[in-house]
């Protein structure tokens, strides 16, 4: 809808909470950035910094939450608004979850800096986390854009995600068994791995908002599902 | 299953003010047992429609009305229709409260009495009491039937009269904007008595309160400059609207 309201503080509120999803988005991507940058690195410092900015996307979430209550409240949106207000609710969830496993990776890197590299795994995970994080940056666009091609887009892209993840999945199983003085390393990257896959999983359900914002209708067709490692012996 | 056959049937109805072309080719299916709910602009002919459904529209001297309005599959403007039989069975609340020059107790009493719905004054009494309880003002008026129906405040005659129209037991009642004088206690009662109304019943509702329409109503019909734009489920119009003037129109837009 790009036509106004007749009341204008309606569309002022509606611009305030996108703006601070956008804001949050960017936080979000940068925890992305930072974590995988410390856990290539062996940077505690900046793997403490993620830690401590989680704080501020927690409270973006809060004051979402808030400012969506008092919209719906005064001004009981419909249609295209109503859909965009619970959008933002659920949006912000998934950036929130996003923000909780990036943190999760840097509490790794902190216990990681103490053990032996495990060669390979860094430059996976920086790859895998590049890709995700491009993919939020690109949802949070067809989002703001109301672009539900670009959205699509992303949700495909979620598939070469899973497959990063089933490949390393398998290399780290191959060095456990080769090398089991890195089991416990490995164990972490493992977590690694698997917390990059689900922030994956929720960019696309991002990109899905930014669907069900434009078009009314969630996405009908099943995402394909390449992540096969919990059929894996 | 089955789609059971509408309360009322319109087809191509077309109303014509002298030359104002007033409704535009609207046909619309109203189910039995539901309310539906009338929205669009001031002036797009919610009234005038709502008013072709019991002939209300041939009291007005210039009014026309064309194409083909059933109840129950019956022609309401053949000849042998009477109006006032009609109108017993579609009753109206009208936009203004217009009770009776009548005692209270009268305004709601006349029509059950002239249908003959009353075998004495202990059931006519008993109809007036239930009446004006279902119209949320029993406890205002109890203890002063006899006094005159036009000395009560706008939001209590209003009420009066949505008493009078149900005490006849219409089997649709339309009712233009029955809220707009009413304070939100007596909305809530009015809401609550229109779906206790649509158990047996067909409800039609115009209302300017878009929350109104979605809170009451399970159908919803747009007007716009005399067309129906747009009628489906009250939860897609309010969700996902089809057509871009009904989405202007309820997000309250300008369009
Ligand atoms: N008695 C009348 N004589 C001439 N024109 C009329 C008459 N009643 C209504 N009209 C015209 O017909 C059109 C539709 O009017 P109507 O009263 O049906 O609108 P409405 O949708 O009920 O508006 P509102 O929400 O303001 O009550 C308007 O252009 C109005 O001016
Ligand atoms: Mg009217």
């Amino acid at each position: 809808m790009s036509e106004q309201h007749i009341i204008s503080a309606f569309d002022r509120d509606l611009e305030e909470i996108q703006a601070h999803i956008m804001s949050m988005g960017g936080l979000v991507e940068d925890a992305i950035r930072n974590a995988a940058k410390s856990l290539e690195t062996r940077d505690e410092e900046l793997a403490q910094q993620v830690r401590k900015s989680d704080k501020a996307i927690d409270e973006l979430e809060d004051l979402i939450n808030e400012e969506t209550a008092r919209l719906i409240a005064l001004r009981a949106p419909t249609a295209s608004d109503l859909r965009l207000v619970l959008s933002v609710l659920k949006v912000s969830g998934n950036l929130e979850r996003i923000g909780d496993y990036a943190k999760n990776i840097a509490k790794r890197t902190t216990v990681l800096v103490e053990t032996a590299e495990v060669s390979g795994s860094a430059v996976a995970l920086r790859r895998m986390a590049r890709e995700v994080r491009s993919m939020l940056h690109d949802a949070l666009d067809a989002y703001i854009q109301r672009d539900a091609a670009k959205a699509e887009e992303v949700i495909e892209r979620d598939e070469e995600v899973d497959q990063m993840y089933n490949g390393l999945f398998r290399e780290l199983l191959t060095h456990m068994a080769e090398d089991p003085r890195s089991i416990s390393a490995c164990m972490h990257l493992h977590f690694i791995a698997k917390n990059i896959e689900r922030m994956g999983d929720h960019v696309t359900a991002v990109a899905e908002q930014a669907i069900y914002l434009v078009t009314g209708q969630r996405p009908t067709e099943a995402r394909p599902k390449a992540d096969k490692t919990s059929q894996t012996i | 299953m089955k789609p059971s056959q509408p309360k009322i049937a319109a087809k191509n109805v077309q109303v014509f003010y002298g030359d104002t072309h007033a409704i535009k080719d609207v046909s619309v299916e109203i189910e039995d047992k539901t309310v539906t709910a009338f929205i669009g602009p001031s002036g797009c002919g919610k009234s005038t429609f709502l008013r072709c459904l019991n002939r209300m529209n041939d009291t007005i001297e210039s009014c026309r009305v064309e194409g083909d309005i059933r109840l129950d599959g019956g022609d309401i403007y053949d000849k042998r229709v009477d109006p006032v039989q009609l109108r017993a069975k579609v009753g109206m609340v009208f936009q203004k409260p217009n009770p009776f020059p009548k005692s209270i107790y009268d305004n709601v009493a006349y029509g059950p009495r002239i249908h003959g719905l009353a075998k004495s004054k202990a059931e006519l009494d008993e109809i007036v009491e239930k009446s004006l309880r279902r119209g949320a003002i029993w406890n205002e008026v109890k203890d002063r039937l006899d006094a005159p129906g036009t000395g009560l405040s706008g939001g209590q005659q209003q009420r009066l009269c949505i008493a009078r129209a149900i005490a006849t037991q219409p089997e649709v009642l339309l009712m233009d904007e029955p809220c707009s004088a009413l304070d939100p206690i007596a909305t809530a009662q009015v809401e609550e008595l229109i779906d206790e109304l649509r158990e047996r019943f067909s409800v039609i509702i115009v209302t300017h309160s878009m929350q109104q329409a979605a809170r009451v109503s399970q159908k919803t019909a747009f007007f716009h400059l005399g067309n129906l734009v747009e009628y489906g489920e009250t939860g897609q119009i309010f969700t996902n609207p089809t057509d871009p003037r009904t989405e202007s129109y309820i997000t309250g837009r300008i369009g």
